[in-house]
């Protein structure tokens, strides 16, 4: 899956432990939902969107696979 | 109740860990003299305690991890069990052919324990990695070569005891080598985190 998590964060000028905080998860699973190393659960994916101020499609599309 | 910081984190296990390895040193030969019962068995559960403390800790940790961080203990977690239930059984297989020597099967089941830690910590820092991070991760806690120089410190405090007050010398090099091997250990992570680019200072 492919998301655009980073560029949301690196828009507002936070930093992964900032956005950490706001999410109340741990850097690690911050870098790893950027990466696209892990997907996150429908209600973390949620929190994004809310915080955002986005909706899920639009923050998080389907990869090639 | 308030998640702990990594570093909060380690060091209650270390330092329940200390108290173990201190009670243990301690009571243990008593125990083996004691003539009454129920004194040997106070003396023999007795370090147990801080043991019970680090499984309380590791189930806070888990229950207040987050989503990708449960699942990291869960492989963990999993495959410590089955590294456990394997090596209980080649023991039990050993110990009913008598292989092994009369006294093993209590030392096996004193390993049991150990063995359960080291490989989820093994597979959990493997699984972490997997998915970007790491335990010894530094901008989240204490250093891994602090961490290792502490354990090996420890060691060698309870090496530097053993020499001082018992005569068991197998005991001694068994502590020695052991804290030798985490000094070892925390120089080769401590060098690679020196030669990192970029973080001298210490920054990230």
């Amino acid at each position: 899956m492919n998301n655009k998590v980073r560029e949301l964060r690196g828009e507002r000028g936070w930093s992964q432990g900032d956005l950490a905080e706001k999410l109340d998860v741990s850097r690690q699973t911050v870098n790893a939902i950027e990466t696209g190393k892990y997907d996150p659960s429908l209600p973390l994916a949620f929190r994004i969107a809310k915080l955002f101020r986005m909706t899920i499609e639009s923050i998080f599309q389907p990869g090639k696979d | 109740m308030t998640r702990l910081s990594k570093t909060q984190h380690d060091l209650r296990v270390f330092a329940a860990m200390a108290v173990y390895v201190v009670l243990l040193l301690i009571l243990l030969p008593h125990a083996r003299r004691a003539e009454d019962s129920l004194l040997r068995l106070v003396y023999a559960l007795l370090p147990v305690l801080p043991l019970l403390y680090v499984v309380w800790l590791l189930g806070r940790r888990i229950w207040q991890a987050d989503e990708l961080e449960q699942r990291t203990h869960l492989i963990g977690l999993g495959v410590a069990s089955a590294v456990v239930g394997v090596f209980s059984l080649i023991g039990g297989f050993l110990a009913i052919t008598k292989a092994l020597p009369q006294e093993a099967p209590a030392l096996l089941l004193i390993w049991v324990f150990p063995i359960l830690l080291f490989s989820y910590g093994l597979v959990r820092e493997w699984a972490a990695r997997h998915y970007g991070g790491g335990l010894c991760d530094e901008a989240d806690g204490m250093p891994a070569h602090v961490r290792l120089l502490i354990v090996a410190l420890i060691f060698g405090a309870v090496g530097a005891w053993s020499y001082f007050h018992s005569t068991d010398n197998f005991a001694f090099g068994v502590f020695c080598g052991i804290a030798t091997a985490f000094f070892g250990a925390a120089v080769v992570f401590g060098l690679r985190r020196w030669l990192r680019p970029g973080n001298h200072a210490g920054d990230r």
